[in-house]
């Protein structure tokens, strides 16, 4: 897959829906005929993804929410979530 | 129970067909609609019959085997081409083992239908093998009347009082040396009533090798396969109301655990499937 940007604001697809499955989450794209599976983390970068969080204000919102031993390790996850997103079309 | 979108009728001018077709209508939902689909088998000659149907031309002259495998495919392709409102039909295999009901995804001849034959000869009523209907307002899985299509080998795996029960006809119109076998011949209470998944067992394909074994499996995962399993446009909604029952389907799996199945013994799987259902 190529390495994508993240936009300066990501925005979630309003035709994109989540839904939770068991302990995971599946991001419907029916639009591609894709779905894709999320794990926690990457389901709430997802709600955050209004187009009006930058992703730095996303990964301190979500260190904020998940508190973890490794914020780094969060921000970087983070990252690579949001750049997962645009990859595969699911920003605006 | 509501009436489905189709009521099927089976007759036949040879008595000795009728057990056969007797064994598709008693596969079929208890109604007292009228038919709204009639099918029919009658006899030309020794061992020469035709089918009709509403949505062909008359087949045959052919074999009985062939003619009644002509009318069990006409009868599923008809009422997937037509399932009614609110009503979309999921490739996947269903069983009620207790309370939880189980389904079984997995590719064409991942052991679907096995297993599902296994379930009913212990007792476990079953939504189908194949093919169930999902109804996206409520949520709920629900059965198909259908034959189950059994290789020889998976024919085999019943038990001799089992085999000789079950209608087994030879099919060789659309899958050679297939045995097609009413559920009701398996447990006479086949059909399961309705309901949501509390679990989802992702087949592995073909070719199984290695003991059987049951792991816990992604829940994202099985979900996404169920969604894909969910037959095409041609059987039925718009891309709109497809999207809509995919994400009802996502909801109604919102609880259910997912397991991945593997290994090349069906027997030993349904028991191990048993076993985690009634834990």
């Amino acid at each position: 897959m190529p390495v994508a940007a993240i936009p300066a604001k990501p925005h979630a697809r309003p035709d994109v829906a989540l839904r939770r499955v068991g302990s995971e989450w599946v991001l419907l794209d029916a639009a591609r005929d894709r779905a894709h599976v999320l794990n926690l983390t990457a389901a709430v970068v997802w709600t955050y993804c209004d187009g009006e969080h930058e992703p730095a204000a996303i990964a301190e919102a979500i260190v904020a929410d998940i508190p973890a031993p490794d914020p780094a390790k969060i921000r970087a996850d983070v990252e690579d979530v949001l750049r997962r997103f645009a990859a595969e079309g699911l920003l605006q | 129970m509501a009436v489905p979108p189709h009521v099927l009728e089976f007759s036949s001018d040879d008595a000795t067909a009728v057990p056969a077709l007797d064994a598709l209508y008693h596969a079929a939902p208890a109604t007292n609609a009228p038919p709204t689909l009639r099918y029919a088998l009658n006899r030309l000659g020794a061992d020469a019959y035709i089918a009709t149907s509403p949505t062909r031309p008359p087949f045959g002259p052919a074999s009985f085997g062939d003619a009644w495998a002509f009318v069990e495919w006409r009868a599923i392709e008809d009422i997937l081409n037509d399932p009614g409102p609110e009503t979309v039909f999921v490739h996947a295999g269903g069983v009620r083992i207790g309370s939880r009901l189980v389904l079984l995804v997995g590719a064409s001849g991942s052991g679907k239908s096995t297993l599902t034959a296994l379930f009913l000869e212990r007792g476990h009523p079953a939504l189908g093998d194949d093919v169930l209907r999902f109804a996206p307002p409520e949520g709920v899985f629900s059965a198909v009347p259908r034959s189950l299509k059994l290789d020889a080998n998976a024919f085999h795996l019943l038990t001799l009082e089992t085999r000789t029960k079950a209608l087994s006809s030879i099919g060789t119109l659309l899958a050679a040396g297939s045995h097609y076998v009413s559920p009701a011949a398996l447990c006479p209470a086949w059909e399961s009533k309705p309901g949501r998944p509390w679990a989802v067992v992702v087949l592995e394909s073909a070719p199984h090798r290695g003991s059987a074994a049951l792991e816990r499996y992604s829940e994202g995962e099985a979900a996404v396969r169920l969604v894909q399993s969910m037959l095409g446009a041609e059987f039925g909604p718009g891309a709109e109301a497809r999207t809509e029952a995919s994400l009802k389907l996502l909801e109604s799996l919102g609880e259910a655990a997912a397991f991945h199945a593997c290994g090349a013994r069906p027997s030993v799987l349904a028991e191990l499937i048993e076993e985690m259902a009634q834990s």
